[in-house]
């Protein structure tokens, strides 16, 4: 029948022959004791009671059940390749496949939730046929494509198929799904479906996809998990809303939890600050159901996740700072000073504070400064205290009280002050009025609660852990007994009460009492000689602990063996020797001769081996099965794992060796001491290096500021310099001008019309050159006319033209005095203007550099101004004095050759002079002559006359006449 | 912190040419000279100012090793900047360029940003790839390039503020759809805030409330 079946599968009547694999998986698993959970899809033709008996004779037998699910998902998976477009056909196959798969998950979480039930499930079916799903790949991958599908039909039950799978086969499923293209990122878009059963179940699935893998885990945060499920849980009211709230929750930690990539985004996305509204539950305590206690967990939880000290250092405390600064710490302390808040999550809440403050400076001093509202106030941490030394408060609740208080105080120096402080003398309360820490933790440590013995020895513990100058102040604290007895030391009181434990009554076990005082002496003496002396100067206590260590006592005396041969250990080994008796050789030999060494060794040993010792040293937070196995502490585990070696290397050297170590201790102390001085001398240095260096950058920017004003001067003054070395060039492009005259040429501007005015002076120059060379030539030819008529003519005529040409020169020279005059004025203006000028550029100058203040601007304006004038004057004059030289030269050209002309004439009238006077003389020697000749002529007319001879004389003697008016006239000219 | 703008990037490239340790130089400001291989995707923060504007660049450090190809691919989509780099003393890494654009091209959306870049410009001495190459493959892809030295932070700034700015300006321009957190870009509480507040009057004030 079944073959049958299985083969009409395969043709056209499949469709009903799936309703009836669909049906009878479905009462398969109503027979299973799993509900039935698909409504999507009924059946009218074929009634239950045909299934049912189908079912009965189908799955009677477990070989038949594989048989049958083998071979029908062999069928199933053929339809989900060849139907694609019929999505109801693939609904249907797929909610089959899925009740196949899920066969046997239900039972199976049963089991889970039961640990005893070891034996894993032999015929675990739906495990088999998930492996044959997947053994082909393509299977999920063709699975993947239809949760793409929009329609509900084929969407939903996909979902369920894959989360199905995911349960069954985690890893497998995962890696498919991980190297199929964007296989993770198309899941995510679940979470976006409008339709909430789809979204809900996307989220089902998701928490299965992400379980235990880093890497998918990661792709979902990439693909904005974070925002999508917070955006959800918001607007399912936080922690009021319901099982989609929680199931949210619980993807957020998987995708958190031990995924430091991941909690870095989650900070960097700032959705820390997203978590503070989920704890403003107020005090109003409209009730707490069971699904707000367990949203409430769960977000606590998310909290711890982010802090947990397992975390690395940095991200835990970043995490922390945040915490803080948006308000989260502070809404979770209100939980916890709240009224009516269920023990559990006030428990979990105390948890959850403990770790956002441990070790967080800020986190801690705020947290020792909250208050419970109650009347008196109260500090929230005496008020935890209160309870942690409360026999009638929850085991759970006083471990986390005390975790708490652990985590205050870790690497706290000021927080452990401050509770040591409430127990010394001189800050005790007086009036009693007030309960303080210390005394809280006194009386735990001395009730009659074995319970509270521990916590509260513990708890004092922590308050001196790393803390040497606590451990010696803690020496001092006094205990008041009973009345009439003298106070006792309270490390006398812990001995006391180890010593006489067996003697007084407590409820609990008297192991753990003397276990957590023990730990208490241990954390103290160790690394503080001064308490190790203190210690052994009660005679009674090293008898005591060598007493109990070599006695033979049970197993369950063990633990407390063990740690007192750590205290005696520790006494050995802090030993400073200062008490003659109890010196390490002496303590060392009592141990050789009343214990043994290899029986101490072997006691030493008991403790590291306690089966709860392992356990306290996994994590910081105090958490026991039961009140029993409340024996270690995790800060306690590091001491031994840190005093073990050391001590049983100490037991076994020798004395000599001791005394060298003990020298080599000396030496190092000395060193120490050195060390101690030159750090001190460091510090001091650095101090003054600090101070310097704040000088040097006050220096430095005072010196920044004015060297900027420098630069700014500098550049004003360029600015200057620039312009009058510009002014410079012109001034140096003039002087040539001014010195080469084969450089006209490229003069440039007004010069060329200079140059014709010039040519044009030169030209008239010229005219007037050659109208005195005219003359000169008139006068040279006069001169030659003269000498040519002297011989013949009278000489009178030519004196006269010399005595013109003298009276010409006469008056050329005064002209030339006249422009002398007029040149050397001129030139007194030049100088006048050239020492203006360089009076001018001078005021340039020393207007230029000193005025750098606020009005340069203006100043530089005017001295360009100036400046431009100058130069134009300068100009101006230059041309000028350029021309009236070249005139000058000019003219002195003119002077010079009129000054030859004129000498050359002087000479030539002085040679006419002597001419002159010579042909006077001549004249004169002629009229002698002629005078004489006269007189003899008149001597011989008279003769002639006497003689009677006529005689014509009459002409003669009137040219006598006109020679004597010459004679007269020639007299006056050579005055 | 308020931001305006959140860009996702992914840094891509073979094993062993710096992105670890580029990312580090970027959102630590140091230099790691042994740095463990990454496994899967590591992620990194860091903000800066562009425009005046604060931009929180989201980035996620990938594994260059083939085994983790296909989870690498996983980041392209949701990508709105790559840094591509390889080594300049390695031409190998330099060679696998082509293929590993061609992987980029096909999973991310189109927009995304890719600046390429030729990491450890410190080593002069062991170049083996000439800066004109790294510009010409640039060129002829349509990249932005840039060589950085993530061990001296030469030019680490840049190559992640100018791959923002790259981004920025398609953003003005409208190519990018900011309101599709898909394509690795989301736009600040304050933007969304003072955005409602122009649109809608009733809607500004509950968005101005709900920012924090
Ligand atoms: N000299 C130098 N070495 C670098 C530089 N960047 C990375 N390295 C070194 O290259 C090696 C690989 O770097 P890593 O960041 O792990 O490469 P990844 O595999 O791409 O992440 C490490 O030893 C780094 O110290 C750089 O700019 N200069
Ligand atoms: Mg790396």
């Amino acid at each position: 029948m079944i073959e049958g079946m299985l083969y009409v599968l395969s043709n056209h009547y499949q469709r009903y022959v799936l309703y009836f694999f669909y049906y009878a998986m479905n009462v398969y698993s109503a027979f299973c004791g799993i509900p039935f959970k698909s409504g999507v899809c009924s059946l009218h033709n074929i009634t239950n009671n045909i299934f049912n008996t189908t079912f009965n004779v189908l799955f009677s037998g477990q070989k038949y059940r594989l048989e049958v699910g083998f071979q029908a998902m062999e069928h199933l998976i053929n339809v989900l390749q060849t139907d694609r477009s019929d999505s109801e056909i693939i609904g249907y196959a797929l909610d089959t496949l899925f009740n196949i798969v899920s066969n046997d998950l239900e039972e199976e979480e049963q089991d889970d939730l039961e640990e005893e039930n070891p034996q894993k499930q032999v015929d675990d079916l739906g495990r088999q046929f998930t492996e044959i799903f997947i053994k082909q790949q393509e299977n999920v991958t063709l699975l993947l494509t239809f949760l793409e599908e929009f329609d509900f039909q084929v969407r939903w039950p996909g979902v369920k198929l894959l989360t199905s799978l995911l349960k069954q086969q985690g890893p497998q499923v995962q890696q498919i799904i991980l190297v199929s293209p964007m296989g993770v990122s198309r899941l995510m878009d679940l979470l976006a479906d409008s339709r909430e059963v789809i979204r809900n179940d996307g989220v089902l699935l998701l928490q299965q996809l992400t379980k235990s893998n880093a890497a998918i885990q990661k792709i979902v945060a990439f693909e904005n998990a974070f925002e999508r499920l917070l955006d959800i849980v918001t607007d399912e009211g936080n922690s009021d809303g319901g099982i989609v709230v929680e199931d949210c929750l619980l993807l957020l930690q998987n995708l958190l939890k031990n995924n430091n990539s991941n909690q870095n985004f989650f900070k960097e996305g700032s959705y820390i600050q997203r978590m503070k509204p989920w704890f403003e539950v107020g005090d109003d305590n409209s009730g707490w159901s069971a699904q707000k206690v367990t949203n409430l967990h769960l977000m606590l939880q998310l909290v711890r996740v982010l802090v947990s000290p397992t975390n690395p250092p940095g991200a835990t405390s970043s995490c922390q700072k945040t915490m803080f600064h948006c308000g989260l710490l502070q809404q979770l302390c209100t939980i916890l000073m709240a009224t009516g808040v269920p023990a559990d999550i006030l428990t979990e809440t105390i948890n959850t504070v403990s770790e956002v403050i441990r070790g967080c400076q800020i986190n801690q001093d705020y947290f020792a400064s909250v208050n419970a509202p109650s009347n008196p106030p109260r500090s929230a941490i005496v008020v935890l205290l209160m309870s942690m030394v409360n026999e009638r408060q929850p085991f759970v609740l006083r471990c986390a009280v005390l975790y708490c208080f652990q985590c205050f105080l870790y690497k706290n120096q000021k927080g452990q002050g401050e509770i040591v402080s409430t127990l010394l003398p001189s800050t005790i309360d007086a009036t009693g009025n007030s309960v303080s820490a210390g005394q809280l933790l006194c009386g735990g440590l001395f009730s009659t609660d074995s319970l509270s013995n521990w916590c509260a020895a513990v708890a004092l513990a922590h308050a001196l852990q790393d803390n040497a100058t606590l451990k010696e102040q803690l020496l001092r604290v006094q205990l008041a007994t009973s009345i009439g007895n003298p106070p006792v030391s309270l490390l006398q009181q812990c001995t006391n009460i180890l010593s006489q434990g067996d003697k007084i009554d407590r409820r609990g076990s008297k192991v753990q009492t003397r276990v957590g005082l023990l730990m208490l002496l241990c954390t103290w003496l160790s690394d503080c000689p001064i308490a190790v002396t203190h210690f052994l100067h009660n005679s009674a206590n090293i008898p005591f602990l060598t007493g109990q260590i070599a006695e033979n006592l049970g197993e369950e005396e063990q633990l407390v063996q063990g740690l007192c041969a750590l205290l005696l250990g520790i006494c050995i080994y802090y030993n400073d020797n200062s008490l003659e008796n109890c010196r390490k050789e002496k303590l060392k030999q009592l141990i050789e001769k009343r214990i043994g060494k290899e029986n101490f060794i072997e006691k030493l040993g008991f403790i590291s081996k306690h089966e709860l010792y392992s356990k306290a040293a996994q994590k910081p937070q105090p958490s026991f099965s039961s009140a029993d196995h409340m024996m270690f502490d995790h800060e306690f585990t590091k001491l031994v794992k840190e005093l073990e070696g050391i001590i049983t290397k100490a037991i076994y050297k020798s004395s000599e060796e001791d005394k060298q170590e003990e020298e080599v201790k000396k030496t190092l102390e000395q060193h120490d001491n050195i060390v101690t001085h030159y750090k001190k001398v460091i510090r001091e240095q650095d101090r003054q290096l600090e101070e310097l260096k704040q000088k040097v950058n006050t220096l430095k920017s005072q010196n920044e500021q004015l060297q900027t004003a420098v630069t700014q001067q500098m550049s004003q003054i360029q600015q200057h310099k620039d312009q009058y070395n510009l002014l410079k060039v012109q001034l140096g492009k003039d002087n040539q001008h001014h010195s080469s005259h084969s450089d006209m040429l490229q003069m440039n501007g007004i010069q060329p019309e200079e140059i014709s005015k010039l040519r044009q002076e030169i030209e008239e120059l010229k005219n007037k050159h050659e109208v005195l060379q005219g003359q000169l030539r008139e006068k040279d030819s006069v001169i030659e006319n003269m000498k040519s008529l002297q011989s013949e003519t009278g000489r009178t005529e030519q004196s006269s033209q010399i005595t013109a040409g003298l009276e010409h020169a006469n008056e050329l020279h005064r002209e030339l005095e006249a422009l002398r005059i007029q040149i050397q004025s001129q030139s007194s203006d030049i100088s006048k203007l050239q020492s203006e000028k360089q009076e001018l550029l001078q005021q340039m100058n020393t207007a230029s550099v000193p005025a750098l203040g606020d009005s340069t601007a203006v100043i530089a304006a005017k001295n360009s101004e100036l400046e431009g004038r100058l130069l134009q004057e300068i100009k101006e004059l230059k041309s000028e004095v350029k021309a009236l030289s070249e005139e000058k030269a000019l003219l002195k050209q003119h002077l010079d050759s009129s000054n030859s002309t004129a000498a050359v004439l002087q000479d030539e009238k002085s040679k006419l002079q002597q001419e002159v006077s010579e042909s006077k003389k001549e004249q004169d020697d002629l009229l002698v002559l002629l005078a004489d000749q006269d007189q003899k002529i008149f001597a011989l007319k008279n003769k002639l006359k006497e003689l009677g001879q006529p005689v014509e004389d009459e002409d003669d003697i009137e040219s006598g006449d006109q020679a004597d008016e010459d004679e007269e006239e020639d007299g006056e000219e050579e005055d | 912190m308020a931001y305006a703008y959140l860009f996702k990037y992914i840094i891509i490239g073979d094993t062993g040419v710096g992105k670890s340790c580029l990312l580090l130089q970027f959102t630590d400001k140091r230099f790691q000279p042994v740095h463990d291989l990454t496994i899967g995707v590591e992620f990194g923060a860091r903000m800066i100012t562009i425009d005046g504007k604060q931009i929180k660049l989201q980035i996620w450090d990938t594994a260059g090793q083939e085994s983790f190809r296909s989870i690498t691919r996983s980041y392209y989509r949701g990508a709105a900047g790559a840094l591509l780099v390889y080594d300049i003393t390695r031409r190998d890494t330099f060679n696998h360029l082509t293929t590993w654009l061609e992987d980029a091209r096909q999973h991310s959306n189109s927009n995304m940003v890719i600046m390429l870049i030729g990491n450890k410009s410190d080593l002069e001495s062991r170049r083996e790839v000439k800066k004109e190459e790294g510009e010409a493959f640039a060129r002829e892809h349509g990249l932005i390039f840039m060589e950085t030295s993530a061990k001296t932070a030469s030019n680490v700034e840049e190559a992640f503020i100018n791959t923002a700015k790259e981004i920025y300006e398609k953003i003005q321009e409208g190519v990018f759809d900011i309101n599709n957190e898909a394509n690795g870009i989301k736009i600040g509480p304050q933007h969304a805030a003072s955005n409602a507040t122009l649109t809608g009057n009733q809607g500004g004030q509950q968005a101005g409330g709900g920012c924090c």
